[in-house]
């Protein structure tokens, strides 16, 4: 379903959240769909099990999934939250390059300008379609 | 549960461990770490109850451990070098363990034998390291234990083993909550599958803690400046390790990863770059704290 990087500095536990995530984000999960065990996915690819209950806690902890007792972990259909994620997400991406752009020596009004462009193509793509 | 606390053991007058004070909760895999003689192997023969401490309490469900025989029914114990009775096969070595742990598994024992191809009818001293140490997990695993204490244990595996046994390993702890307690000097193998970590160092537990939450709030950070480095800057966050490499600092950081970028980034630095610690670098300067520093050695 997906591959963890075993050898990235970044804990295994922040890979698994963000992993499934961008599964439930990008609706590869569906809503109600249950998600694999965490037997399975343990042995799948030799991580702790202890890792993996954790990562569900905190997604459900996130409002991305819900725990039936004994049955186990399903996606939360609300995924209005998850939207809100990608956006603060983005932003972040964003403020990242913008902050960039200005160190290479674009202006802000350059930056504006290239904002305008994006938007207008965006909306004349729409009307073509 | 698995609880020692303020435990003393000395060999000859000298000191082994002193005071050492450790939590294990059940279905957990915890990882020791340690300078060379720190006490790791000595820690865990106490918690076998090979040994016996001086003071302090070591116990298991609240219940001690030396002498106790239904306890150490449940506990398997494997050493750094496995021991096996002179001339004996793999078949007559199960024999002895099915007479001692009254929960062996036979079905278990012939499953995994198979699954590693491991002939039965060998005497185990013929064998090669690596395949020793493979008969001591089977046995092991066979036993069914709820506490599995291992030193060393991946040592002389080749790669292919290392994550068969690994994955028996963790079907184990998924299935069973069996609780593993690891030692190692292979930090990135503790790093993959331990869950608690303590850092053991002359005769003293010196960090017990979740490895997420101490990955979580150390960092390594590299910045550089087109000008001067702004003090300010250095004098609000808790730095534990600085490095000039040219004009780009290398910085070792404890705090919350959200603030320390913001505070980095206030600064405007040409260059930025934040990244979690290994458990080898964190080890390294926890240790470096406490005066256990790496010099570059010249002879």
């Amino acid at each position: 379903m997906f591959e963890l990087d075993l050898r990235s500095r970044k804990p295994i536990y922040e890979q698994l959240v963000d992993k499934l995530k961008e599964l439930i984000i990008n609706e590869i999960l569906k809503s109600d769909e249950q998600l694999p065990s965490v037997r399975t996915l343990a042995q799948q690819f030799t991580i702790n099990p202890n890792t993996i209950q954790k990562a569900y806690r905190e997604l459900e902890m996130q409002g991305f999934i819900y725990s039936i007792k004994g049955k186990g972990n399903f996606v939360n259909p609300s995924s209005k939250k998850a939207d809100l994620e990608k956006v603060e997400k983005v932003k972040k991406e964003l403020e990242k390059l913008i902050l960039e752009a200005l160190y290479l020596g674009i202006s802000t009004s350059e930056l504006m300008d290239l904002i305008r462009y994006v938007d207008d193509t965006k909306r004349g793509g729409g009307k073509d379609d | 549960m698995i609880e020692m606390r303020n435990v003393r053991k000395s060999f000859a007058g000298v000191e082994a461990l002193n005071n050492v004070n450790l939590t294990i909760q059940k279905g957990s895999i915890y990882g020791l770490i340690g300078s060379n003689g720190a006490g790791k192997t000595t820690l865990m023969k106490l918690l076998s109850g090979i040994y016996r401490q001086e003071e302090g309490q070591i116990t298991i469900e609240g219940k001690p451990v030396f002498e106790n025989i239904s306890l150490k029914d449940k506990v398997f114990y494997i050493s750094d070098y496995p021991y096996f009775f002179p001339h004996y096969t793999t078949k007559q070595m199960a024999q002895f363990y099915k007479d001692i742990y009254k929960n062996w598994s036979d079905d278990r024992f012939f499953k995994l034998t198979n699954v590693f191809g491991l002939e039965l009818n060998k005497r185990i001293q013929s064998l090669s390291k690596g395949w020793q140490r493979l008969v001591a997990f089977i046995l092991a695993l066979s036993s069914m234990p709820e506490i599995l204490i291992l030193d060393e244990p991946l040592d002389g595996l080749d790669p292919v083993m290392r994550k068969k046994v690994k994955n028996v390993l963790i079907q184990d702890v998924a299935e069973r909550e069996m609780t593993i307690f690891i030692s190692s000097h292979n930090l990135r193998e503790i790093e993959d599958i331990c869950d608690h970590v303590g850092i053991l160092h002359k005769g003293a537990i010196i960090i017990e803690k979740e490895l997420d939450e101490l990955k979580a709030d150390t960092h390594k950070i590299q910045v550089a400046y087109k000008e001067k480095v702004p003090e300010a800057l250095m004098k609000k966050m808790n730095i534990l390790h600085t490095e000039k490499r040219g004009s780009v600092f290398l910085l070792i950081v404890r705090g919350e990863e959200d603030i320390v970028a913001k505070q980095v980034r206030e600064t405007h630095p040409v260059i930025f770059d934040l990244l979690p610690l290994t458990l080898e670098e964190i080890f390294i300067y926890e240790m470096g704290d406490i005066g256990y520093a790496i010099k570059n050695i010249m002879v």
